[in-house]
């Protein structure tokens, strides 16, 4: 299935997407030309998925059009994107285990004369195609005894060979080793020269300038410049677009910041984390800022006791890690970073919600003190402004914002003294945002510490006194938070550059 | 904590009853109604004696049901409670009988009474630790698991009994519990027991931490373990009460006909799944009632004695326990989902 | 651009991974051998099953087909719906409730071809509302397949009058001549019809696992739902499809019990669904649905009915339901420790 040899294969303009209360994708045009790699840089709520999602019709734009090959297109759903040649690749691998590589490059679309198999031309077809970008996976390998990079491969290639000629991949390397890279990249390149075009969205920085022709750069939801690769300056001219001049910052300095080291961690080494140490002291809040396979939820899921690591993690003085029942004891809480699946029981009530963490606290001899409970609830529901009319309403009625501040009164009912918070205010609108921001700043003041993992630099620079600068699994660096932050050097260290060195 | 103000108060006295409540209220009105109707269609139904036996003649189903009920809100299946019902009784007598009778299955260990129990009691915990230990540990589904262990405990019961039963040779008293009537009524001990579990099973739902910690476990594992609830310890727990329950009705069973017979409890740990179900458990965990298990119960029971009445075979018990889960579970899915809309 | 051998190597590369495949595809037929040993070891002629002592004397190897044939039947089909991650529980009632509805149409003058079309149809009928019940409704197939348990084993109740116990030659109507010739007497090397039948549909059932669209797509639906609707694939008819093929295998086994027996006996296939989910078990077939071979699972039938009634020649019949409660949880055990799937936590 070729397509006519258009130039610009996909192109938007004025491509706008509105939410209650936001524009996430705001007036956007540019185009991506045929046989190029094409990459999308953005910081975290620059626009770049929604963008994307626009483009494989899992949502549709506000106002603005799209254009492949120069005819209108208006996707519903990712099939109708598929018809048009447009696949997506996303970081859950859609492949099944147990069947063959070549049973799965041809899934969905065998030949069949009543109902069995026969033998066509899309065998050899599919054949080619993974030769052509891989040679050296064997079809008729099980897929289960593949890698996880392989089995990228195999994503891609079935998107080659069902007719897709713009492959768009969503920071694909983020679980990759080294070499795997490298192979992905001669994957890649092998997919240009066989005419097809790949969009690839990713923040290391590093891989863009090896292996990009073009470079779209969005900022706030807005474009900010289309350019080839080879007339860009450098990392530092890369970032400079996506940070612009004006970051938010509305830090102030905090007095009740204190010496005293409460956590100490060495040697944090897992699949992902490469020998992470640092430690926090009481009445600090400290920000872990990384991007998308920084390691940032990893890191806090360890230091709760989710997961199993080696090293050592010691809070105040008692070495914690074992599991999450011996660290709330130990006064330490998370805030998962999906709240729906991880952190609340979504048909349970508010009141019902709350007390989980803190059993002890309202067990009588074994015996619940509901009324407690009750007492305990609808104080987190004032204090923490949560907007309900009733402690009896499902949490899964609630909004967002409503629900992270469920989660955050459960761990504040667990009396930690060291808060955990996974991406703390993603998917909460502006009003709650503040609200959290400032309940945090309230525990640090009564003598609480708290850890932010996030990925949006806004925040960290907002209300962290320290910020652990985190790429690929190491802790890259430490920046004490203040007026001459310098985030251009930030967002160099994580997008995998080295301290001091912005080319 | 700051006390709460009359704003605050208003927050609390919530004027929507919980879904709980909702749904228990509901089953109940289904039985008052199906018992209404029975009564209609029924020469002789209504009757007090009549609704008074309807629930006295299934203590033990109804009892095995507070175990399975538990389980499913915590997200498991239990069915291996009628294997241990058989198991338990077979031990029970083979353990009483004196030693030196007549032939095999005449002759037992002769050990005193209250001994006997006891180590009939210690055979099905160990079926209920069995269960723990492919559900929690292996993490094989229960519902495989229950079916094997419910097996293992008949097969054990009938090896014992060598396909029949043993009622011979058993001491003057063993008929004593399983017969006991209270203080000149004619309310039989189990009975009593039942509603004294029934009570305590409430408790524990409502009021015990035990019994929250269950809700939690069954709506969201995930969530639970990162909320430090230690979930393989309390799903353990769960299956040991499980077996202990069946195990105790076995025990009470075998006294009350005075003999060990491997068939004992056949089918029960469905009919035990039944009433859960009717009485609105959720599959899915994390929500449900003993309380509307007894309900549950009181439906099968009228519809089931209500067919008898009618001079329809006993065959019509499976069709009709068929339909009435099948209703009951499409009723409640639309009743809980347009409450919640 | 070439990439290093060694860690890109095609399929299982070290020596040992290989050893484990080969054990993890044929582990089944040295099993297969081990019980053959061990039974025509044993000296059986004190038993009356059989008639001279030894397990591999031809007339015993006969009886024991003979009374295997419903459950291998069953097997192929069985697989086939694990495969895609779903379970029929009311396998053991579908048999039932087709016993006597073939029973039922022979005693009443039906000829055989016809008795036999429309149990079948009956069959599938009942398989389908089976996957209507679960695709449709979306009751959890545990709860679904329980209540058509209980459904159709009252069905079958219902049509055997009162006082009797299964459909039989008495009281005016007798049972045709051609009635048990489908499952007793042989036509090929001394074997019947039904076992015969049992063989061509788990053949068909081989063929369609490896070479049909509905195979590969089962073990699409069972090993990544997900990855398969994506692939446009119709998981929901798949499904409702597979269920269908259980209805029909399980009227087969039905007829042949039957057949066997010479009456209609509608609690004839209670326990199948244990006998089958071992049967499952010991294939190989995972729970969680992708993995599962249907020649594997024939394989384990034979087995299983070697070793019961091996078994039942050697101890007291009250003896079975011990035993089977032990293999079914040995059985679950060790497919799950040697399980390829990693569950998520």
């Amino acid at each position: 299935m070729t397509s006519q040899q258009y130039s610009p294969v996909l192109s938007v303009e004025g491509l706008t997407k509105d939410y209650p209360g936001v524009r996430a994708v705001d007036d956007v045009s540019f185009s991506i030309e045929n046989s190029t790699i094409h990459c999308l840089i953005g910081e975290n709520g620059a626009g770049k998925s929604t963008l994307i999602k626009m483009l494989t019709g899992a949502l549709q734009p506000t106002s603005g059009t799209m254009k492949v090959n120069g005819s209108v297109y208006e996707p519903n759903n990712p099939h109708e994107a598929r018809e048009y040649g447009i696949a997506t690749l996303f970081q859950e691998l859609h492949v099944v285990d147990e069947l063959t590589v070549l049973e799965n490059l041809t899934l969905g679309m065998e030949q069949s004369r009543f109902g069995f198999l026969i033998k066509s031309d899309l065998d050899d077809r599919v054949i080619q195609t993974l030769a052509s970008i891989e040679p050296s996976i064997d079809p008729s390998a099980r897929v289960s005894s593949l890698s996880v990079a392989q089995k990228q491969i195999i994503e891609i290639a079935r998107a080659a060979s069902s007719g897709a000629n713009v492959i768009i991949m969503d920071e694909p390397t983020a679980a990759l080793s080294e070499r795997e890279v490298d192979r992905l990249f001669g994957v890649i390149r092998r997919l240009q020269e066989t005419k097809d075009t790949v969009v690839y969205i990713s923040h290391k920085l590093d891989e863009i300038l090896q292996l990009g022709d073009v470079v779209t750069v969005l900022r706030d939801g807005k474009h900010i410049a289309t350019k080839l690769l080879s007339q860009v300056a450098g990392r530092s001219e890369l970032i400079e677009m996506m940070i612009g001049r004006n970051v938010f910052q509305d830090y102030t300095p905090r007095t009740t910041v204190t010496d005293e080291s409460v956590l100490t961690v060495s040697g944090l080494s897992s699949k992902l984390l490469k020998d992470v140490s640092f430690h926090i002291n009481k009445g600090e809040i400290v920000g872990f800022y990384g991007l998308v396979g920084a390691g940032k939820t990893e890191i806090a899921r360890a230091l709760f006791g989710a997961d199993k690591v080696s090293g050592s993690i010691l809070f105040k003085g008692q070495e914690v890690g074992h599991s999450p029942r011996q660290a709330i004891a130990a006064g330490i809480a998370l805030v998962p970073e999906e709240r729906r699946t991880q952190g609340l029981f979504t048909n349970l009530t508010i009141r019902e919600n709350i007390p989980v963490m803190n059993l002890h606290r309202l067990s009588d001899k074994g015996i619940f003190r509901s009324s407690d409970a009750e007492a305990a609830a609808i104080d987190y529901v004032d204090k923490l402004s949560i907007a309900t009319d009733s402690i009896e309403k499902h949490t899964e009625k609630l909004s967002g914002g409503n629900q992270q501040k469920v989660v955050l009164a459960k761990c504040l009912f667990s009396q930690a003294e060291l808060l955990l918070l996974d991406e703390p205010t993603r998917g909460v609108d502006v009003g709650a945002k503040t609200e959290i921001y400032d309940i945090i700043r309230n525990l640090a003041d009564e003598g609480n510490s708290v850890a932010i993992f996030s990925t949006e630099l806004e925040e960290v620079l907002g209300i962290c006194d320290r910020i652990f600068l985190l790429y690929s699994g190491s802790l890259e660096s430490e920046v004490i938070n203040g007026p001459d932050v310098d985030a251009t050097q930030i967002l160099n260290v994580v997008t995998g550059g080295h301290e001091g060195v912005v080319q | 904590m700051s006390t709460p103000t009359q704003a605050n108060r208003a927050l609390s006295r919530s004027h929507r009853m919980s879904d709980q409540t909702c749904i228990n209220l509901l089953v109940a009105s289904v039985a008052v109604l199906l018992f209404l109707v029975a009564s209609l269609l029924v020469p002789n139904f209504f009757q007090w004696l009549n609704l008074l036996n309807l629930i006295t003649n299934n203590w033990a189903v109804i009892s095995l049901g507070v175990g399975v009920t538990f389980l499913l809100v915590s997200g498991n299946f239990d069915l291996s409670v009628g294997g241990i019902v058989a198991l338990s009784g077979v031990l029970a007598v083979w353990f009483a009988q004196s030693t030196g009778g007549a032939n095999e299955l005449a002759s037992g260990f002769g050990l005193p009474y209250w001994l006997a129990m006891l180590c009939a009691l210690a055979g099905a915990l160990t079926i209920g630790g069995l269960n723990a230990l492919f559900v929690v540990r292996f993490r094989i589904p229960s519902i495989i698991v229950t079916l094997g262990t419910m097996m293992l405990a008949r097969g054990i019961a009938q090896v014992v009994t060598q396909g029949s039963q043993r009622n011979t040779n058993l001491p003057a008293d063993f008929g004593l519990l399983g017969n006991m009537t209270l203080f000149g009524t004619s309310v039989k001990l189990p009975v009593v027991l039942m509603a004294i579990l029934l009570v305590i099973a409430v408790f524990i739902e409502r009021k015990m931490v035990f019994g929250r910690l269950t809700y939690w476990i069954g709506a969201n594992p995930v969530a639970a373990r990162l909320s430090g609830i230690d979930k393989d310890r309390h799903v353990t727990y769960l299956y040991l009460f499980s077996a202990c329950v069946a195990g105790i009705v076995g025990i009470l069973l075998s006294s009350e006909f005075k003999s060990g017979y491997s068939n004992r409890g056949m089918l029960m740990e469905f009919d035990a799944l039944v009433i859960a179900l009717l009485g609105g458990v959720a599959i899915a965990g994390g929500f449900g009632s003993v309380v509307g298990m007894f309900f549950g119960a009181l439906i099968l029971a009228v519809v089931t004695s209500a067919a008898t009445g009618l001079i329809l075979s006993p065959d019509w018990q499976f069709i009709l326990k068929a339909i009435a889960v099948f209703l009951a579970i499409m009723t409640q899915t639309w009743a809980l989902a347009r409450r919640n809309r | 651009m070439m990439s290093p051998s060694s860690t890109l190597a095609h399929s299982a590369a070290t020596r040992a991974e290989q050893i484990a495949q080969f054990l993890r595809n044929y582990y089944i037929y040295f099993v297969l051998a081990a019980v053959v040993v061990v039974l025509s070891l044993a000296n059986l002629d004190r038993f009356d099953l059989f008639e001279r002592g030894n397990f591999l004397y031809e007339r015993n190897i006969i009886n024991i087909l003979r009374v295997s044939a419903p459950l291998l039947t069953l097997a192929g089909a069985f697989t086939l719906l694990m495969v895609s991650g779903y379970i029929d529980l009311s396998v053991g009632s579908t048999m039932g409730l087709s016993a006597v509805v073939y029973a039922l149409l022979a005693i009443n003058g039906v000829p055989f071809l016809a008795a036999f079309g429309i149990t079948m149809v009956v069959g599938a009928g009942l398989g389908a509302f089976n996957g209507l019940l679960v695709v449709r409704f979306k009751i959890t197939p545990v709860i679904a397949t329980l209540i058509t348990l209980s459904f159709y084993k009252g069905l079958a109740l219902l049509l055997v009058q009162d006082g009797v116990s299964a459909i039989k030659s008495g009281g005016g109507l007798k049972m045709p001549e051609w009635f048990n010739s489908y499952g007793r007497e042989g036509v090929l090397l001394g074997l019947p019809m039904s076992f015969w039948i049992a063989v061509a549909v788990t053949v068909v059932l081989v063929i369609a696992q490896n070479r049909s669209l509905l195979g590969k797509y089962a073990a699409a639906t069972g090993g990544n739902p997900t990855a398969a609707k994506l692939s446009g694939i119709n998981t929901g008819k798949i499904v409702f499809l597979l269920y269908g093929i259980v209805g029909v295998s399980a009227a087969l086994a039905g007829i042949a019990r039957s057949s066997f027996m010479s009456l209609g006996d509608p609690l004839s296939g209670d326990g199948m669904e244990l006998n089958a989910i071992l049967v499952v078990l010991i294939g190989g077939t995972a729970f969680s649905g992708g993995e599962g071979r249907v020649l594997r699972s024939f394989i384990g039938a034979l087995i299983i009915m070697a070793l019961t009634i091996g078994m039942l020649t050697i101890v007291p019949a009250y003896f079975q339901t011990l035993v089977i409660g032990a293999a079914l949880l040995t059985a679950a055990a060790s497919n799950h420790l040697i399980s390829r799937k990693e569950s998520a936590s």
